[in-house]
């Protein structure tokens, strides 16, 4: 039986800290992996580095992927994850600081399930990610492993 | 006698033509004496060439020009025509003549039965000018007489002097002519020189062979400060760095080989004003054989142009660094100023919700004010972001249905306050050239304007409808709100500028002046009027629309 988990591509402590307490607001119970730059997420993904000894059970339900990442940036690592078989049908939501309109586009272009900004407001943050936890892990069919 | 007047008073008429005049004489001494005349001139070479002849009977020309035109001097000897005397031979033997004259006349004077001849010699000034010959045949049966030799002589004399004059008319006239064209191409090189001198680009002109100059313009000692008196004859080596005197000559003689235009878009050359760029084309000038003569060259002097050119490049580059680095700071901006602002509301909302039991309320209301702030500021870079955006953003330009973009702003307005209660008045069927994106942020703040500042009168009222303002259309954007005074009216469209309190109404200040810069770059104005407490109305046109 395999674990779903929620990976969390962030590199800021402060956003991290305040997206897992929205989750556990929102009464999200599914684990949550941190890693820190876009190399960590591809590593981890791919079993690879440092993650090559990672339990194959544990699976990305959803992929919570910042944009502006150290080594590689947010949508190096959906592109990657969109050109590889093993994670290609993966669900990947962008949630980032902008809305430029380039950063936007280019989430959607390289196939970006959803694009999702982090409000200031605390509050309207607690309101988004539980609505995102709601609708990708609960309501949302994923793919057949 | 009457004849002989009448000879020489035509003989004086005629004298304005040459060709007219023989003809008259010849015909005139033909009439005297009732026979064959023919006028006979010394050509410039001193043969004697037939100039006219007459005969009632043409025939009898005829067949004597034909027999003249082997041997035209056989009528006279020279020593004859020196003598000045007429020779009369009243009858000719011509048996005896037979050794001394051309066979064809010879054969001529048989078939006509010349019998009798006088010959006169013209001469004027002591210098033959040629003969007049008289020639009596079968048609008359009266012999020549001494008085018909007298007769054609003094015919001959008048003739003579005739001729003379006429020639002298004819020389005088054609050396005007030849003055006259000689001033003719004076002037035309004058023209041409005038042409040249004044032109504003340096020409010059080199000899095919040494690649000297034989001619310069003014244009060219101003430009490279040497006068002509120098130049002319010498070669590029007398006045240039050898290197730039190598490529002048170089591309010289490739024009001169090619014998075509050669264009030189960029030469240096070194002058006394220092170093300065031209553009030269070079013409090669052939003679009617097709082979080179002068080599023509024209340059205009492009270092001021080549250097705004340069310093245009330049700023274009410097322009386009900006903005890339304006676009990687805005970038930068909207990502990373709003993290911290997310730590600041989010870590005091934690500080409430998990020690809310520790905190009294002066400290729970200041934690509320901090997140204030910081929500505030995120506004605050947003409405930034958005103003530098349409800055930079590229305009595309189509028809807008302004009406349709008024309609969605309300909507998006009455869905985020859905218990607000406004009366809006959109004039129908509004368009206008414009990109419509711009126009909808535009729109978006003046509506959302009106709407905040009429949320404090009751049947607030909101209208967007067309006007004229000094004869251009106009859109203008009606409330009944709280208005403003128009003292302050300049400063509405400024960056940050409010003319209410925070508390009063809230706002970052910066939303009429995104509006004033879409409207700028629609090449279009802003206008507004209003008074406190009784609402506010915003004008702009759109520029482009009218272009």
């Amino acid at each position: 039986m395999s674990e779903r988990v929620i990976l969390l591509v962030e590199d800021n402590p402060s956003d991290e800290e305040l997206t897992l307490r929205a989750l556990k607001k929102s009464n999200i119970l599914n684990r949550v992996v941190v890693v820190r730059d876009g190399a960590e997420a591809l590593d981890w993904l791919f079993r690879q580095n440092a993650y090559a000894e990672r339990s194959q059970d544990e699976v990305a339900q959803v992929v919570l992927l910042d944009l502006k990442l150290p080594k590689i940036d947010g949508l190096g690592v959906l592109r990657a994850i969109r050109a590889d078989p093993r994670t290609k049908l993966m669900p990947v939501v962008v949630l980032t600081s902008s809305i430029q309109e380039q950063d936007v586009v280019a989430s959607y272009g390289f196939g970006a399930n959803s694009y999702v900004r982090k409000p200031v407001d605390f509050t309207q943050f607690v309101d988004a990610v539980r609505q995102l936890g709601l609708y990708w892990l609960v309501i949302n069919q994923p793919v057949p492993t | 006698m009457r004849l002989l007047s009448e000879a020489i008073a035509a003989f004086g008429e005629a004298q304005a033509d040459s060709t007219k005049l023989l003809d008259v004489v010849a015909r005139r001494v033909a009439g005297v004496v009732r026979d064959t005349a023919v006028v006979m001139l010394s050509t410039q070479s001193g043969d004697l060439g037939v100039a006219a002849a007459y005969d009632e009977d043409d025939a009898v020309i005829e067949d004597l020009l034909a027999s003249l035109a082997d041997a035209p001097s056989s009528l006279a000897r020279e020593e004859f025509l020196a003598s000045g005397k007429p020779l009369l031979l009243p009858q000719l033997d011509l048996d005896a003549l037979a050794a001394n004259m051309s066979p064809a006349l010879h054969a001529c004077f048989r078939r006509r039965g010349v019998y009798g001849m006088i010959v006169a010699p013209m001469r004027v000034r002591g210098q033959s000018v040629g003969l007049i010959a008289v020639l009596r045949h079968r048609a008359f049966d009266r012999a020549l007489e001494q008085l018909d030799a007298d007769l054609v002589q003094d015919l001959a004399t008048h003739a003579g002097l005739a001729i003379a004059n006429a020639r002298l008319t004819e020389r005088v006239r054609d050396g005007d002519a030849v003055r006259a064209a000689r001033e003719e191409v004076m002037r035309a090189n004058r023209f041409l020189d005038a042409v040249i001198e004044n032109l504003p680009d340096m020409v010059f002109v080199k000899d095919a062979t040494r690649l000297a100059f034989t001619r310069f313009n003014r244009a060219g000692e101003q430009l490279l400060g040497i006068p002509r008196s120098q130049l002319l004859g010498k070669t590029d080596y007398d006045f240039f760095p050898e290197s730039e005197a190598e490529f002048f000559q170089k591309k010289d003689r490739e024009t001169l080989k090619s014998r075509t235009l050669v264009d030189i878009p960029e030469e240096p050359i070194q002058t006394v004003h220092g170093q300065r760029w031209l553009r030269t084309k070079k013409v090669p000038i052939l003679d009617e054989h097709g082979e080179p003569l002068y080599l023509l060259g024209i340059s205009e002097d492009i270092t001021d142009r080549k250097r705004t050119d340069a310093e245009l490049r330049r700023a274009k580059e410097q322009a386009e660094r900006v903005s890339k680095e304006l676009e990687a700071f805005s970038y930068s901006v909207a990502h990373d100023l709003r993290a911290p602002l997310r730590g600041i509301d989010g870590f005091s909302q934690a500080l409430l919700d998990d020690y809310g039991d520790q905190l009294d309320a002066r400290a729970k209301r200041y934690l509320g004010l901090v997140r204030e702030g910081a929500q505030r500021m995120a506004v605050l870079i947003d409405d930034l972001l958005a103003l530098s955006r349409v800055t930079r953003q590229e305009l595309v330009m189509r028809t807008v249905d302004l009406s349709a973009l008024a309609q969605t702003a309300v909507a998006n307005l009455q869905r985020l306050d859905p218990s607000r209660k406004v009366e809006v008045v959109i004039e129908p069927d509004l368009t206008a050239r414009g990109d419509a994106r711009m126009l909808a942020i535009a729109l978006d703040n003046l509506f959302g304007n009106a709407w905040k500042f009429t949320s404090k009168v009751p049947d607030a009222k909101i209208e967007l409808f067309a006007t004229d303002r000094e004869g251009q259309r106009a859109f203008a954007v009606r409330d009944n709100g709280a208005g403003f005074d128009m003292q302050y009216v300049n400063k509405l469209f400024g960056v940050f500028q409010r003319l209410h309190t925070e508390t009063e109404f809230p706002g970052t200040g910066i939303g009429l002046a995104t509006v004033a810069r879409i409207i700028y770059r629609h090449e279009g104005q802003v206008a507004a009027e209003g008074a406190p407490g009784k609402g506010a109305t915003f004008y702009f046109t759109l520029g482009a629309e009218s272009s």
